[in-house]
């Protein structure tokens, strides 16, 4: 990814439009008495189109910036978040991705690393508390809900970021190519 | 070049990682800093904005979501409302009993409020914490209305937490199920009391545990905060706050105290309206 002032712009408002809606509408639902989680599905999209270093960077703001507005531990939830995008980066890095179905799996998998992520920094902080078997629940739904989130996601953050993807002009041309009429 | 390259974003990557630790070790287990504070202030707007917008569509798949269940608890719905139409007739005749009480002792407001002279500020809740390690809650009320740290909040009639920090136009709420939560409560209507502590990942069970294994306890007592007093210190919360009421109550023959479990009142997952207790004495 071509990163420009105004990417970087876009990658902000990214990480300010998906945390606002993660606090105010996906963690106030509850489907399946379970609420989705759309931050781990959007730090992998973003580790996807640009790489480990833009993943870690906007995981840790995007926990830096959850944090901040639930006045909670700071750094915790940046410390699962950088993971989890630095991991999307290097899949992109070391592998294509020639199927449709890799970016939503690829969110299943690190939404479901993200909820071990949370549960094992909680273990690290101390609890006090009784821990419900239904917290393994809510995590593998969070994953599959990740799944369905994953893909409408990945779409609209590349088509955002489309200005800066090295690779989208080369397979858009790539795909035209067989598809012309009459030569 | 490209050695360079590595080398620095593997530095950036390091300074990422010590950095979500050292602000873990700094910030954990205190209150507020100034960052968060700032942070806090400057997306408040933007939070209340995006409750409003967002509201009708949470309506409709909240709407979705209890007619799914409620198809599932209509015969269960259905028992339970033949034992509470008994209960509601025993329940008229107490009312008709407590509304003659209170035209005697001209009492306007509720107990738990009269004796504890706390004003009610409503607010509404902008956001919820995304994790299910954390039940916490924002509100469009702060300091400005009145608010200050450790006030109890309720919602529909029962307690849901307790205020942990506040700005100016907003606060955050430590609700019962969170696991710093620990709450003097006691059983009625024998008084019997114990300490409340949440069960994380299921916002509808709490435990009532250091209980005297002697006490008798019933299923569907109700349990309310005991408000203790005690050499000069108080109870963060004021007595006779609803909380919820006991769904078991079982004998551990290994520990020297009974635990109860108890369902709360409040629909702990779904608030979106509450109620701030303010101008309390406590500390």
């Amino acid at each position: 990814m071509i990163v420009t002032p105004k990417i970087t712009v876009r990658v902000v408002l990214i990480v300010i439009v998906g945390v606002l809606l993660q606090l105010s509408f996906f963690s106030r639902i509850a489907i399946f008495h379970t609420s989705p989680d759309l931050l781990p599905a959007l730090v992998v999209s973003l580790g996807l189109l640009g790489g480990s270093m833009t993943g870690a960077v906007t995981g840790f703001s995007i926990g830096l910036l959850v944090d901040c507005l639930m006045v909670s531990a700071l750094g915790a939830s940046s410390l699962v978040l950088l993971t989890t995008g630095y991991l999307a980066g290097l899949f992109r890095e070391r592998f294509d991705i020639h199927s449709a179905l890799v970016p939503p799996l690829l969110c299943m998998v690190l939404t479901l690393f993200a909820e071990v992520g949370y549960a094992a920094t909680q273990v690290m902080l101390g609890i006090d508390s009784a821990v419900s078997f239904l917290i393994v629940r809510d995590m593998l739904v969070k994953s599959i809900f990740a799944f369905f989130l994953g893909w409408p996601i990945y779409l609209l953050v590349r088509r955002i970021l489309r200005p800066a993807l090295v690779e989208e002009p080369l397979a858009r041309r790539k795909r035209r190519d067989p598809t012309v009429l009459g030569t | 070049m490209y050695r360079k390259q590595v080398r620095r974003r593997r530095a950036v990557l390091a300074l990422l990682v010590i950095g979500s630790f050292v602000l873990l070790t700094i910030t954990y287990g205190q209150s507020s800093g100034g960052l968060q504070r700032g942070v806090s202030t400057v997306f408040s707007p933007l939070q209340d904005a995006a409750d409003r917008a967002l509201k009708p569509a949470r309506d409709l798949v909240g709407w979705f979501d209890k007619t799914f269940d409620a198809r599932g608890e209509n015969s269960k719905l259905e028992d339970e409302l033949e034992v509470a139409r008994e209960a509601a007739i025993a329940g008229q005749a107490a009312l008709q009993e407590n509304a003659q009480l209170r035209k005697a002792l001209d009492f306007d407001r509720s107990p738990a409020m009269a004796e504890s002279g706390l004003d009610p500020v409503s607010a509404r809740v902008v956001a919820r914490a995304p994790i299910i390690w954390t039940s916490a809650v924002t509100i469009d009320a702060g300091s400005d209305d009145g608010i200050r740290p450790d006030d109890p909040v309720m919602s529909g009639g029962a307690m849901v937490g307790r205020v942990s920090s506040v700005e100016g136009g907003s606060a955050q709420v430590t609700l019962i199920t969170d696991d710093s939560s620990a709450i003097s409560a006691k059983i009625l209507p024998g008084g019997i009391q114990g300490v409340m502590r949440p069960v994380i990942g299921d916002p509808d069970q709490l435990i009532l545990d250091y209980i005297d294994t002697t006490e008798p306890i019933d299923v569907g007592s109700p349990v309310v905060t005991s408000g203790w007093e005690a050499q000069g210190l108080e109870s963060r919360f004021p007595p006779n706050l609803p909380i919820g009421e006991v769904t078991k109550a079982s004998l551990s023959e290994q520990e020297a105290s009974q635990q109860v479990r108890l369902r709360p009142y409040a629909d702990l997952p779904n608030i979106d309206l509450v109620s701030v207790l303010t101008g309390g004495s406590r500390r």
